[in-house]
């Protein structure tokens, strides 16, 4: 009761001067906010890139052309990884299961009138079980089809609807150019819905012999990555397969012991790695900073608090003459120093979460979360703020001298 | 007996110099006693006050009030004791200017933890004749009706003394004549009164004169007609009716008609 007296005290006198209340909360409601947009974007990233991983699977193992390079000069080119390395891959390395030489690209399908933009990606056949991602209707590429190079393919579930809508799509031919000319593919089967399998929405996708998209459609002599499962997620199976598939390429690839690798292996378990190391960077580069605008907003407080406890010298030394001890005083000033950062802290976090929202509206690529965590997290370090600033022109209020009090002009 | 200060000195140390506000002063108060302290400035009325009021304390010497040894009181037993024991009426008023008269009166027991607050605030807003004012700040108050606002705060936790310092200062002449009949009342009620004030024609309105100069006690007499004249003798420049007793009628006439029905009640 006596507390709640205290609070209702200290709303009334910060509503006396509701302009120097913002002006001290200004510090806090910045740090507040950017506290609070950090975490929520740094969550939302987080849920996003982990969600992405899942839908990949655990055992993944990837495999990137690199720059040969010769100390620190860059001498070849990136196409540096085979088709026969593939082969060579699934042949020889007894630790990998799947391989899936791939061809990324994009551009324009093209049925009679209709035309749709999608992904193209030459694979071939493991590509679908790799992906735990199947046909909805005819059959997914063969390896006959790969090793023929066959001008076939099959069609995610949204190009189908957007070129065929209703209609039956097996059996008919779209057309795609590529640099070696237009060409047309024979639909083999249509994919499931399905959504995004790692950072590729396949609905929007079409799939074709990697031999195809290389000879018949771009003219390449090197796919562009290859992907493969290890026979197991366990990380000694993982390593097992890296070293497996590093042995094998480097031999293939002529390089001399000491030389470095013209290529990558890496695991998932790695690039999940790498990313939460990034993150913890952001995190403490964003938590510095918004701990700096917290210490200057406590700062704002203090400097506001010191001109209350001057200006309302006269009124301590009447409450002290009224019966007010020392501890009363400096409870009144504390609790006013907090409930003004925790306003802040309240303004702060709206406000967060508002730029929090409309980073998200104007990227349409970041996604954030704003967890009740952050929020109560944020407003206890606003409040936490507001009491430390507080201490000091709290403390000198209550060691004010009664006599002399009364006597302030 | 309320009050008994014996040989109490307070020193200040300004500088070089050690200031002898107070100069072994011996002092007793009954209950019930009305009582000017007066003097010019610097003659250690303040001081004195400061001192009565448990504001502050003393040098050396010690001061029983209500038999209890101020002079060895911690802060927090001296912030009590003010709250309890004393009422105090300033002459600026010191009313804190943004809240209503009636929680400016509440503010002492609200100090005091009480749980119900409004109620004895509302009662001591009555006796004063203030009540359909309660909710004005004080902004909105003429300078009597602040300054019935503040005696309203002094008494609202039924303290044993009421100090004013120049309550009537502020004031213009017929003002304070009201305010002066209210402390009037409130003797006649019972209440024991201490009064600091540097105008004769306000102290002759106690029933006891305490002059002070140099820290010290001079003369302490009760007012009586000898007083009164020889008062007119000595400062002759000064208009001793001002701050007169009102005669009876125009006294009943002033004190608004709540504190009249209190008081004969």
């Amino acid at each position: 009761m006596f507390f709640l007296r205290i609070v209702l005290m200290a709303l009334r006198s910060l509503r006396v001067h509701p302009m120097r209340t913002v002006l001290a909360t200004l510090g806090v409601i910045i740090g507040v906010a950017a506290v609070v947009s950090a975490m929520s974007i740094l969550e939302g990233t987080r849920t996003e890139v982990e969600g992405r991983f899942a839908t990949l699977g655990s055992n993944k193992i990837f495999i990137f052309p690199g720059v040969q390079r010769e100390g620190r000069r860059a001498v070849g080119s990136v196409n540096t990884l085979k088709l026969d390395d593939a082969d060579a891959i699934a042949r020889e390395c007894d630790a990998i299961v799947n391989v899936s030489p791939q061809v990324p690209s994009s551009g324009l399908i093209k049925f009679l009138s209709k035309n749709t933009n999608a992904s193209i990606l030459g694979s071939n056949e493991t590509y679908a079980d790799i992906n735990h991602y199947d046909v909805a209707e005819g059959r997914f590429l063969s390896r006959t089809d790969v090793l023929a190079a066959d001008s076939v393919l099959v069609l995610g579930w949204r190009v189908k609807r957007e070129l065929f809508g209703g209609r039956p799509a097996l059996g008919e031919v779209v057309k795609i150019s590529g640099p070696l000319g237009a060409r047309g593919f024979r639909v083999i089967g249509v994919m499931e819905k399905k959504g995004n399998i790692g950072w590729t929405d396949v609905d929007r996708q079409v799939v074709m012999p990697v031999t195809t998209a290389m000879k018949k459609l771009y003219g390449l002599d090197a796919v562009g990555l290859i992907i493969c499962d290890s026979v197991s997620p366990d990380s000694l199976d993982v390593e097992k397969a890296k070293e497996q598939v590093k042995k094998l390429l480097r031999q293939r690839h002529r390089i001399r012991p000491g030389q470095p690798d013209d290529f990558t292996v890496q695991a998932q378990g790695e690039f999940l790695k790498q990313f939460s190391q990034m993150q913890t960077i952001f995190a403490v580069v964003l938590y510095a900073i918004s701990g700096i605008s917290l210490v200057v907003g406590g700062i704002g407080i203090m400097n506001i608090m010191l001109v209350a406890v001057t200006e309302r010298t006269r009124e301590i030394g009447v409450r002290m003459a009224m019966g007010a001890r020392r501890n009363d005083v400096l409870r009144q000033f504390l609790v006013e120093a907090s409930i003004v950062s925790l306003l802040g802290g309240g303004c702060g976090v709206l406000l967060g979460w508002g730029m929090a929202k409309m980073l998200e509206q104007a990227t349409r690529v970041i996604n954030t979360a704003t967890t009740s965590q952050a929020i109560s997290w944020a407003l206890a370090m606003a409040t936490l703020t507001g009491l430390v600033s507080g201490i000091y022109p709290a403390y000198k209020a209550s060691k004010l001298d009664p006599v002399e009090a009364l006597r302030y002009e | 007996m309320l009050i008994r200060i014996r040989n109490l000195t307070k020193h200040y140390v300004m500088g070089d110099t050690v200031v002898r506000a107070l100069d072994g002063v011996d002092l007793d108060v009954e209950e019930g006693e009305f009582l000017a302290i007066t003097g010019a400035s610097g003659s250690g009325k303040s001081t004195m006050m400061h001192l009565i009021g448990c504001l502050d304390r003393p040098t050396s010497g010690t001061y029983q009030l209500d038999g209890d040894d101020v002079s060895r009181m911690s802060d927090r037993q001296l912030a009590e004791t003010r709250n309890r024991k004393i009422g105090f009426v300033f002459q600026t008023f010191n009313l804190i200017q943004r809240t209503s008269a009636v929680d400016n009166v509440a503010v002492p027991l609200f100090y005091a933890r009480r749980t119900r607050v409004r109620e004895p605030a509302q009662r001591a807003l009555t006796r004063v004749g203030l009540s359909h004012r309660a909710w004005h700040k004080p902004s909105e108050l003429s300078g009597g009706e602040r300054q019935r606002v503040a005696i309203a705060r002094a008494i609202v936790n039924e303290p044993r003394l009421l100090l004013a310092d120049e309550p009537t200062g502020n004031l213009d002449s017929r003002t304070g004549r009201q305010i002066m009949d209210i402390f009037r009342e409130l003797h006649a009620c019972g209440a024991t009164l201490v009064l600091v004030t540097h105008e004769m024609s306000v102290a002759l309105q106690a029933r006891r004169i305490v002059r002070m100069r140099d820290g010290k006690i001079f003369e302490d007499r009760p007012v009586d007609a000898a007083l009164r004249e020889e008062l007119r003798l000595e400062a002759p420049a000064e208009r001793s009716d001002e701050f007169a007793p009102s005669p009876p009628d125009a006294g009943r006439a002033a004190v608004p008609a709540a504190v009249a029905r209190h008081v004969r009640a």
